[in-house]
């Protein structure tokens, strides 16, 4: 369309570039905004594709504003003290003694050292300082500072650079008595150019424009003959959150489809156990001090749960613990107590389940299985400790296992779902298990974690579930994997309840 | 766990060997024993060392710890011989502390030459042994006094609350028992171990001088040890005879090791017609089966080799013929039970990492629990409708799971001994939770949707565990404009996704508002709840926008499916 010297300006467009040639070809956008009866963003909107379409340009300039502060205010209502003070002597016809004036001024006591500083300065009075009189000079005339004041009061606020260059002094007279704030401004000064005067006067065309298209317009046709705004592609639009699983769980997950991948079967329990379960017959005595109230939650109330369907059992753990049963050992030598086996506690790992499973009619061997469950131990919460947390563990039940065989399920553990490179192993303690041993995992960039804790179940354990096959019971230390994973050092993390965190977290 | 500090300085000193302060290799040492340091004070040059092995209360202290790292480490392998002298001190036992603190034991060491650091040292272990070993004080407690200004026949006998009066340790007017129960900060701790009984274990000496309180406090003028004691009295008492024997030992092996000579003490029991004599330092001897170490270790290892390594954890050990190794287990390994706790000490003395791990596949089928397939395929769903999945505590407490929901108390599992204050009992059900969750992000932008699938606990005493578990999924949403259809038709998709007929009926509930919310059935079964949250609820819990939501109990659901989902 070259030649063609109509310019297609928007309904916004042609009221924003009318209002500035109104206001003399230059303004502020407010002052457009006034003018024009558009809103803010619509006039900013016209102003930036106007000025790309060079028919304006934005100047941006530097203006410093005055404002008074809440001392500033007041002093503008009352005036400035040594106009108080100098009215007041005045009244008492010139001359009188300080006392007398400041009584008469009303003047309130901390202001009587500034008064009296100040009237000494502008030089509208004496004071005789042995007589404590003062005597009021012959010009008092009325100070750029108070004329500042009342302009200030009036208006809210001045911009300095527009000021006369008496009143620029009073600024810094009056800031320097800290009544005003001074700051800096950038402001945006709109000019018409000579293309946006011509675009004026020859007389835009106006297009109708559409912002939303609308069934009705395509049903129609109508869309042929409107024209869809055009907008700016890179501006800022409402998030969208999208539904995710939570990032922890979701690693669990992997852990549990990897060890089912290795031939690990689920197994399942109750928070509440009893501590048969959670400690008897995992030989770990009434006395033990994880069984205190320190080591383990008790449930209040109901206190007891059932044991009678493991008579048999019950009775080989409790001869187990006094004096080793037929199991070679020599036992812990103390008096099994039947009741405190029935106790009801919350889990406080989930080696109970490894021992329900050996129990179960439903064992298989060789068998392998794993749970993945919470646990929950009187801890109070800090960066490294939760009193409720996940665990993973499981046993491997096969004839003929030996600690080689133990090591070769870590080694598996390590490189197979912590990633690591390599495996090294030190010893452990559980009392349940022997030998027992800690799995460290290797990783480049993560360097050693301790990986888990794992064991052979000790016979004291075995033979009185009637198993008299090796069992090889390990654990992972997965939170600490999870974390270095997703660069946490806070274990209170895993069970956030920030959605901020949640809705940022990358999906992997 | 026990975590002990130790003095840098003297640790070399009884190990013999130089570290250099260099902690990689101190750890690199702690491991054979089970042990950490996790602090390393460098101006006290104190480190704390943690030991995860609860039943070796003899690595419990420096001079323990020393002794079974020399032997790994190859300095001094062996049986290391202790003797005793013959008794020097006698103690006669009151029949009246049968049902309260029955027994006792002693050592005498002499020539002990006692340091700053040295006593810190014992009284360290003495506290460590109280706390871990003797639960408290419960079980056992130690005293350590000096021996010159001691009497021997000692008492152990009782005393009414008023009837005896001593000065305290760290005192200086005399008290009578039940004044230091009431004043000694001792007292106070450690009363409850004897306060139910109408009379106190009392230990005196010959002159009826009050060595202590057992288990509460020692006298300040008998049992108070300085650097210028030479002859220290050990005194163990307790309520377990075990653990009294072996905490004498321990503590006066601690004392030879130090340089000290000991001699033994005369227990007379009322009962017993011949005294037991304390400390026992007779070493223990098992024969242990070349096989049986090979069928725990995977290894081949010989008789010779097995009685070599063996040393080095400090046993003595003799080969007796191809197929089996004698074994002379030193008096302070009380956690030997077994012969197995030998074939660890054979293979920790070997190095585990010498060992050739090994991968057997064994033939057995991997399986999630049955539920999981549904549970996993919810969730799927659930973050299609554009729902964030959440994780929050099973813990919880009855304020959140009833008053702010406006439901009445109902029984959940409650603690005996909560921990922390918000966390007092399981959760009945989820949206508590989730409403916790909406209540912590009232800056975060809206609309919010959230949901969790997770484990309520339930009473039910038909079950060995008083309870059961299920899996519940609750989701909620949160927006200037939420409402009842909203969440319904969310509800509905999920169904419908699921291939459920459901109905949806109207109820009533006190979390909900009345004639927005409903019961959702499947197959005829009430499967769950949904509606729009109660403005009373919103506002307890300081919630601005409307809320609604659905709960429903997944294993009900899991039931009503007749087809697993594959």
């Amino acid at each position: 369309m070259k030649g063609n010297a109509m310019v297609d300006l928007r309904e916004h467009e042609r009221k924003a570039l009318s209002a500035l040639k109104k206001l003399g070809g230059k303004a502020s956008l407010e002052q457009i905004v006034n003018e024009s009866g558009l809103s803010d963003s619509a006039v900013m909107r016209a102003a930036v594709t106007l000025r790309e379409r060079k028919l304006l340009r934005i100047v941006e300039d530097k203006q410093t504003l005055a404002t008074l502060n809440v001392e500033g205010r007041s002093y503008a209502r009352k005036e400035l003290p040594e106009r108080r003070m100098i009215d007041a002597l005045r009244k008492l016809s010139g001359e009188a003694l300080l006392g007398r004036v400041v009584e008469k001024a009303g003047l309130e006591g901390q202001f009587v050292p500034i008064a009296l500083g100040w009237i000494q300065r502008k030089k509208w009075a004496t004071l005789d300082s042995k007589t404590k009189t003062l005597r009021i000079s012959e010009k008092i005339a009325e100070g750029s500072d108070e004329r500042l004041l009342k302009l200030l009061a009036d208006k809210g606020h001045a911009v300095v650079e527009d000021l006369g260059s008496e009143l620029q002094e009073a600024v810094q007279i009056l800031k320097g008595r800290k009544l005003l704030n001074v700051e800096e401004k950038t402001r945006r000064i709109i000019e018409i150019t000579d293309a946006g005067l011509t675009a004026t006067k020859k007389g835009a065309r106006v297009t109708a424009e559409v912002t939303q298209l609308t069934p009705e317009l395509i049903i129609s046709g109508k869309w042929r003959k409107v024209k869809l705004q055009k907008y700016n592609v890179a501006a800022q639009v409402a998030n969208t959150w999208p539904g995710k699983k939570h990032p922890y769980l979701q690693f669990l997950d992997e852990v549990r489809e990897k060890l089912v991948a290795l031939g690990f079967k689920e197994m399942t329990g109750t928070a509440v156990e009893t501590a048969f379960f959670n400690f008897d017959a995992l030989y770990t005595p009434q006395g033990h001090p994880a069984r205190e109230p320190s080591g383990v939650y008790y449930v209040k109330s109901p206190k007891y749960g059932s044991v009678n369907a493991y008579k048999q059992i019950l009775e080989n753990v409790k001869k187990t613990h006094e004096n080793g049963w037929k199991t070679g050992s020599s036992g812990w030598r103390y008096k099994y107590s039947t009741k405190e086996a029935s106790r009801l506690i919350l889990r406080s790992h989930t080696t109970c389940l490894s021992a329900r499973t050996l129990l179960s009619r439903d064992l298989e061997i060789p068998g392998m299985y794993f749970s993945i469950g919470p646990c929950y131990r009187p801890e109070v919460l800090d960066k490294t400790h939760l009193t409720e947390f996940n665990q993973v563990e499981g046993i491997v039940v096969d004839k003929d296992l030996t600690l080689r065989d133990l090591l070769g399920v870590l080694e598996k553990f390590a490189i197979d779902i912590a990633g690591a490179d390599r495996a090294k192993f030190v010893p452990d303690y559980f009392p349940f298990t022997e030998p027992s041993v800690e799995l460290r995992a290797y990783k480049t960039g993560f360097g050693w974690i301790e990986f888990g804790g794992s064991g052979i179940f000790r016979p004291e354990v075995t033979l009185p579930l009637g198993i008299d096959v090796p069992v090889l019971a390990w654990g992972l230390g997965i939170d600490r994997l999870f974390m270095l994973k997703a660069g946490i050092d806070d274990i209170r993390q895993l069970f956030t309840l920030d959605l901020d965190w949640l809705r940022r977290q990358e999906v992997t | 766990m026990p975590t002990i500090d130790i003095d840098y300085a003297e640790f070399e000193k009884l190990l013999g060997f130089e570290l250099h302060r260099d902690m990689g290799k101190v750890n690199e040492v702690l491991e054979f024993v089970k042990g950490e340091v996790k602090l390393w004070d460098e101006k006290a040059g104190v480190m704390s060392v943690e030991i995860k092995d609860t039943s070796r209360p003899d690595v419990w202290n420096i001079e323990g710890l020393a002794r079974t790292l020399r032997g790994f480490m190859g300095l001094e392998t062996g049986l290391r011989e202790y003797k005793v002298g013959k008794p020097i001190v006698e103690i006669h036992v009151d029949p009246r502390l049968e049902n309260i603190r029955p027994y006792i034991g002693c050592s005498v060491i002499k020539d002990v030459r006692l340091s700053d650091p040295i006593i810190r040292g014992f009284m360290h272990m003495q506290d460590k042994l109280d706390q871990s070993y003797g639960r408290n004080r419960q079980r056992t407690s130690i005293g350590l006094y000096d021996f010159d200004l001691i009497k021997s026949p000692l008492t152990y006998g009782v005393a009414k609350p008023t009837e005896m009066s001593f000065v305290p340790l760290g005192f200086e007017e005399k008290m009578n028992l039940k004044q230091i129960l009431q004043k000694h900060p001792k007292g106070i701790e450690y009363g409850h171990v004897v306060n139910k009984h109408p009379v106190y274990p009392i230990l005196l000496d010959a002159e009826r001088k009050v060595l202590s309180f057992p288990p509460v406090i020692n006298s300040n003028d008998l049992g108070k040890i300085t650097d210028q004691a030479r002859n220290v009295l050990v005194e163990v008492t307790g309520t377990m005879n075990e653990t009294v024997l072996n905490t004498v030992k321990i503590v006066t092996l601690s004392l030879i090791d130090r340089g000290g000579k000991a001699f033994a003490a005369k227990v007379h029991y009322p009962k017993e017609k011949a005294p037991v004599v304390t400390p026992n330092f007779e070493v223990g001897s098992m024969d242990l089966d070349v096989e049986y170490v090979n069928k725990v270790s995977g290894l081949r290892f010989t008789a010779n080799q097995i009685a070599e390594l063996l040393p080095k954890a400090g046993y003595r050990a003799e080969k007796v013929d191809g197929d089996r190794v004698r074994v002379y287990v030193p008096c302070y390994r009380v956690d030997v039970m077994h012969p197995v706790d030998l074939v660890e000490d054979v293979t920790i003395a070997y190095g585990y990492n010498n060992i050739k791990p090994l991968w057997r596949r064994l033939p057995t089928t991997g399986g999630m629990r049955p539920e999981q397939a549904l549970l996993d395929v919810a969730r799927e769903l659930m973050v299609g409708l554009g729902f964030q999945e959440v994780l929050t505590y099973t813990l919880t407490n009855p304020e959140n799971l009833f008053a702010k929901m406006n439901v009445k108390r109902g029984k959940v599992v409650e603690l005996a001994n909560p921990k922390v204050q918000t966390l007092t009992c399981l959760r009945n059900w989820l949206l508590p939770s989730l409403m916790e969750v909406l209540s912590n992000n009232l800056s975060v932008e809206y609309p919010q949707r959230i949901f969790e699938l997770g484990k309520v606990t339930l009473l039910d005493d038909k079950k060995e565990t008083m309870t059961r578990d299920e899996d519940w999924l609750a989701a909620v949403v949160s927006h200037a404009n939420a409402s009842f259809s909203e969440i319904k038709s969310d509800l509905d998709a999920f169904f419908m996704n699921l291939g459920l007929k459901w109905q949806i009926k109207e109820a009533k509930h006190p979390s909900f508002i009345e004639g927005r919310t409903g019961t959702a059935i499947v197959e005829g079964t009430n499967v769950g709840i949904l509606g729009e949250i109660n403005p009373q609820v919103l506002t307890r819990w300081k919630l601005e926008n409307p809320a609604a939501a659905f709960e429903l109990n997944m294993q009900k659901i899991a039931k009503t499916k007749h087809k697993p989902i594959a």
